[in-house]
């Protein structure tokens, strides 16, 4: 699928520079919401090396202004944790980018997607440096108003196994893998 | 108010506002920083024809309006306080989607303290976000770890 040349104009990581910026790419290869199996579990495609650019990029994304969150140098001066404080929600960028095209949770990049309903609790701020790995559960799936509900369980640790946050991730997906091919294909 | 604390902070106390543009470029910056490229978001040419969400044009993300939420809190009292207070949760639904062009308002109040002792204490704040015409686009509990 084309995707609109100006995006190009917002990058600035380098994981945003290497990232596929189509979210069509083998959404064959994606989990549905008919194959997704409660307790499923395992690691993430990808791990997240966390740099203040990445933090920074979110917080911008944010319209945040405040110098601890957008100016790293200052931030390391001034901050109560001495590094760029990163938006609470900046997990968001870690988990699209460790789930990746293939495997569990893949089904957060189906097109067609609805957002009913998300938590996401922090334990500790990530640091510049620090190696993410994700691992993933699916933890319900229902009907509702005939509506199919999907929900998953991020746990961010870092490489020494701490729990830096949790995300429960909640969509309502087309069901099917021909439900979803009438949205890629559209 | 840049230092709260738990014993200052009561049920009630309200959080300036937090104006958010959705302008496509926004949409689009957004879409870069959290690496969501559904193009739900940032197409309109699919948008046009898939009507995802029953009209023919791209939204803004779900996670954006999260993000609305939770700084309507963060931009007060700071993702890490300066004395020591911090964001635990964010818990949000979303109930309308975000049409390009709109600008939101998110507003929030001290719902409830929960008193757990010196050090442990935290106090659980209600906020929502309305769209230009009043209709509410979601809303969020939120929970903030607060110095005694």
């Amino acid at each position: 699928m084309p995707v609109p040349v100006r995006l190009e104009k917002y990058i600035e990581t380098e994981k945003q520079r290497h990232f596929s910026r189509d979210f069509m790419v083998g959404w064959e290869n994606y989990e549905t919401w008919e194959q997704a199996t409660v307790g499923d579990s395992g690691p993430a495609m990808r791990t997240f090396k966390i740099s203040e650019e990445d933090i920074v990029a979110y917080n911008r994304a944010c319209g945040e202004t405040d110098p601890l969150m957008i100016d790293p140098d200052f931030a390391r001066k001034n901050s109560p944790t001495g590094a760029v404080l990163q938006h609470p929600i900046f997990v968001t960028t870690i988990g699209f980018y460790s789930l990746g095209e293939k495997g569990i949770g893949t089904w957060i990049r189906t097109p067609g997607a609805r957002n009913p309903h998300q938590r996401i609790e922090i334990l500790e701020p990530f640091r510049d440096g620090e190696v993410i790995t994700t691992t993933v559960t699916t933890t319900d799936k229902f009907v509702q108003r005939k509506k199919p509900y999907l929900q998953m369980l991020l746990d961010f640790r870092n490489e020494s196994g701490v729990l830096k946050a949790r995300w429960w991730c909640s969509l309502i997906l087309p069901e099917t893998q021909a439900d979803v091919a009438r949205f890629a294909n559209a | 108010m840049s230092d709260p604390t738990f014993s200052t902070i009561n049920a009630g106390y309200e959080f300036p506002p937090v104006v958010q543009s959705y302008a496509q470029a926004v949409i689009d910056r957004y879409a870069l920083g959290s690496l969501d490229m559904n193009p739900v978001h940032t197409n309109e040419e699919w948008a046009s024809r898939a009507k995802v969400f029953g009209m023919p044009e791209t939204v803004g993300h779900g996670m954006m309006t999260m993000s609305t939420l939770a700084s309507v809190v963060t931009r007060a009292w700071g993702v890490v306080g300066e004395n020591g207070g911090s964001i635990r949760f964010v818990d949000a639904k979303f109930t309308k989607p975000v049409k390009v062009g709109e600008t939101v308002t998110a507003t929030g109040k001290v719902k409830r303290k929960h008193h757990y002792g010196p050090g442990k204490n935290w106090v659980q704040i209600a906020v929502e976000a309305k769209d230009s015409t009043g209709d509410l686009i979601g809303l969020a509990e939120l929970g903030y770890n607060l110095p005694d």
